[in-house]
């Protein structure tokens, strides 16, 4: 990189050999309080201020934390590496690392297919559309609370309109979240649902952006509706996909709310994913050192994805120039 | 001028905003007045009376301000631990009994174990099953705040249609499994009875006041080793399977709150629930049993009490001494008695509850609560007092659990559980 200027380099603390006036602390102090810099930051720092502290320490001490044999209580151990040699030998980590993963892979997709086809079918000049995309997008504005409440109805495997439906078609009827195997694929849904009119909005943002001379194009070399959404509208809604999947991800790793509130990790550790388990070791057992400890790894695995997809993304990302 | 004063304006507003986090936790005791700080749960009508009781003390004490903080009981364990971990603890707490090894393990928990011995506070008029629970080793962590326990709430209308005699007191599990069979109606969708099946303490605590009945103790003496891998322990799964798996005549609640609304709407027959779901039960009429025994067991009726605690935090010898006077005065029989009688809440001293008159006043306000003040009496153990009990509990949930849900057998589940709970009670040994 070549040098920069050396006005650019020049500070208020750098005493100018020429400057030769009276007083030249003063000035420069004077010049440090005027100048754009000072004004920037000052502006800027009650938010600086609440994200350091709220954000910056904390994680700063649940990594000194993540060393200790802790409660909340200050005067931890300092245990070294001990929590991190626990958790390769904690099966019910592998266990919510491994329901995690499986619900990663069915919320995320699931969601982005589910949105991208919602919004292509609202993309259009219909009646009533404005009352479509308001109600795609309720979902989001329904607390996650008031969701699980919803779904533990639909979804009760006695009374809920689930198995109801399922009956009038003669289908067996499902013991959903009372099945260790089904009750994970019931949160999926739970929270496909709640993140679908997220995941529309985007959508929807994004195909505004598809000109219409490329889609003119294409029908006049003849392409059939679906060879056009493959290979034009799926390619230039690749950047929303991308932010989708990333922000997604992030997301369904941090999965708690919808846990907690239906099942509780269970039925029989079914759905206890890692946030989850963080919870049950820092809140319920009191072992915070602990915690910390899965929680800094969620952190570290958090950021290698996102940087994967990032990476990924570059190469596979069309963007309009 | 203008570039001088705005980065100064804004850096006024952060330290302003910074300083008003900050105050509001100096309470002192200025000319021999103290501010007590205390953190509780209660809600409608026991807050009520409980901010009169807090009332006629200051009153009666007028150097003693009492400032009570509203905290949703679930979360004040966490609260205290973050306040400790700031230095400003309030001075009483009302705590879990199930989180008293925890509580003990906290330096600044005020050891009540010599003020439980004055003059006039009675300790043993406290029901044993509380004071097991407010001792932790040889410190007295709180002083009982409230007792519960469980018994079985049962609707008359049904067991009326299904042509059954209304269980009395020396029934048995059979006659409560062959009743909720009788009462299961599957076209009707009506079930016999319930359970809950999230992984908590709530389907653990269940099971266990059936474990002691059957005649089993959950760990060995001394909290060594599992001991409910064992006759009584099969005893007790294989009755829950036989309800939940084959006879189904057991509703599973995956949410742990629907049980109580559909036993409100006639859906289930029988309940093991306590004295705190009554008032949801405005639409049957219910009866109350004590719970069944197992035939030829020597553990009889039994039932499990969940008591909770008033806990005091080390704030100086002047809130402390205040605190104390203040919970003496609040857990005394005319305050228990006056707390009871408006909130329906059981009397946690065992002279409130004998008084002449005293059962039949709680069943004006509530029906079926004098059964549970009279089932007080039956409670005849504690869950162990160990830092490492909400492990072995999520442990023991899913053992249960997997037995009503069907995916294991009831021997294979307990072997699995005592395996993992001796894994924990010997990796706490070692870690000291």
């Amino acid at each position: 990189m070549a040098s920069p200027p050396s006005t650019l380099r020049r500070r208020w603390w750098h005493r100018d050999p020429g400057d030769v006036g009276g007083n030249p602390a003063g000035r420069a102090a004077r010049r440090f309080v005027s100048s754009e810099h000072v004004g920037g930051w000052a502006f800027a720092a009650p938010a600086a201020v609440i994200i350091v502290l709220f954000g910056a320490v904390p994680i700063v001490w649940s990594i000194v934390l993540s060393f200790e044999q802790a409660s909340f209580s200050p005067g931890g151990k300092f245990v070294g590496l001990a929590n991190y040699r626990e958790m390769v030998h904690d099966p019910t980590v592998r266990q919510a690392i491994a329901h995690t993963l499986e619900y990663t892979a069915l919320f995320v997709p699931l969601t982005m297919i589910v949105g991208m086809l919602l919004a292509v079918a609202m993309n259009r000049k219909i009646r009533f559309i404005s009352l479509y995309r308001t109600a795609a997008y309720v979902t989001m504005a329904v607390s996650t609370i008031n969701e699980a409440l919803i779904f533990l109805w639909l979804f009760d495997p006695s009374y809920g309109i689930v198995n109801y439906v399922a009956s009038l078609f003669g289908l067996p009827q499902q013991p959903f979240l009372n099945s260790p195997s089904q009750a994970l694929g019931v949160i999926v849904v739970m929270t496909v649902w709640g993140w679908t009119g997220f995941a529309v909005i985007i959508y929807l943002a994004a195909l505004q952006g598809i000109p219409q001379t490329v889609l003119d194009a294409a029908a006049m070399d003849g392409a059939r509706p679906w060879a056009t959404f493959r290979r034009i509208t799926v390619p230039m809604l690749s950047p929303a996909s991308l932010f989708l999947a990333v922000w997604l991800t992030i997301n369904a790793l941090q999965l708690f709310d919808e846990v907690y509130v239906s099942t509780q990790g269970g039925p029989v550790g079914a759905t206890t994913v890692i946030v989850y388990y963080i919870y049950e070791q820092g809140f319920q057992y009191f072992n915070i050192g602990y915690a910390s400890a899965i929680a800094l790894i969620l952190l570290i695995a958090t950021l290698v994805v996102t940087a994967v997809q990032f990476r990924a993304g570059r190469r596979y990302t069309h963007y309009r120039s | 001028m203008r570039k001088f004063v705005s980065p100064l304006l804004a850096v006024g507003l952060t330290v302003l905003s910074l300083t008003a986090c900050g105050t509001n936790s100096t309470t002192g005791s200025a000319g021999g007045k103290v501010t007590l700080q205390m953190w509780e749960g209660y809600t409608g009508v026991e807050q009520t009376t409980f901010s009169h009781l807090v009332k006629e003390y200051e009153a009666a004490n007028p150097n003693v301000t009492i400032s009570v903080l509203p905290v949703n009981n679930d979360d004040t364990l966490t609260k205290v631990q973050t306040a400790l971990a700031g230095g400003v603890p309030p001075d009483i707490a009302y705590l879990y009994g199930s989180w008293a090894p925890n509580v003990a393990e906290i330096p600044q928990v005020v050891d009540l174990s010599s003020v439980v011995k004055r003059p006039g506070v009675n300790w043993d008029d406290f029901f044993v099953g509380e004071r097991d629970v407010a001792t932790v080793g040889n410190k007295v962590i709180g002083i009982p705040a409230l007792v519960d326990n469980l018994a079985v709430v049962y609707n008359k209308t049904l067991f009326a249609a299904a042509h059954l005699t209304p269980p009395s007191p020396d029934w048995t599990w059979n006659d409560f499994a062959a009743d909720a069979q009788k009462l299961t109606i599957a076209s009707k969708k009506q079930f016999g009875t319930a359970y809950v099946t999230p992984e908590s303490e709530d389907a653990v605590w269940h099971w266990e006041v059936l474990l002691w009945e059957a005649g089993g103790s959950l760990l060995t003496a001394g909290n060594k080793a599992a001991a409910f891998d064992s006759a009584a322990g099969l005893r007790t799964l294989e009755m829950l399977r036989t309800m939940a798996v084959v006879q189904h005549s057991m509703y599973l609640d995956p949410s742990d709150n629907e049980y109580a609304n559909l036993f409100n709407s006639g859906k289930i027959g029988m309940l093991v629930t306590g004295p705190w779901d009554l008032s949801a039960f405005p639409n049957v009429h219910y009866g109350v049993q004590i719970m069944p025994s197992f035939p030829g067991s020597a553990g009889g009726h039994q039932t499990i009490s969940g008591p909770d605690n008033w806990v005091i935090f080390n704030n100086g010898a002047s809130h402390v001494s205040a605190a104390e006077n203040f919970l003496l005065w609040l857990t005394a029989p005319a305050q228990v008695r006056s707390f009871s009688l408006a909130t329906g809440d059981l009397p946690t001293r065992a002279s409130v509850a004998a008084a002449a008159g005293f059962d039949q006043e709680m069943n004006k306000e509530l029906p079926g609560v004098s059964t549970f003040i009279e089932n007080l009496a039956n409670v005849k153990q504690a869950r162990p007092q160990i830092p490492t009990y909400p492990k072995i509990s999520t442990t023991l949930a899913n053992m249960v659990v997997s037995v009503l849900v069907g995916s294991s057998q009831p021997q294979a589940a307990l072997t699995t559980a005592a395996n993992q709970v001796n894994q924990i009670l010997n990796a706490a040994n070692a870690g000291g």
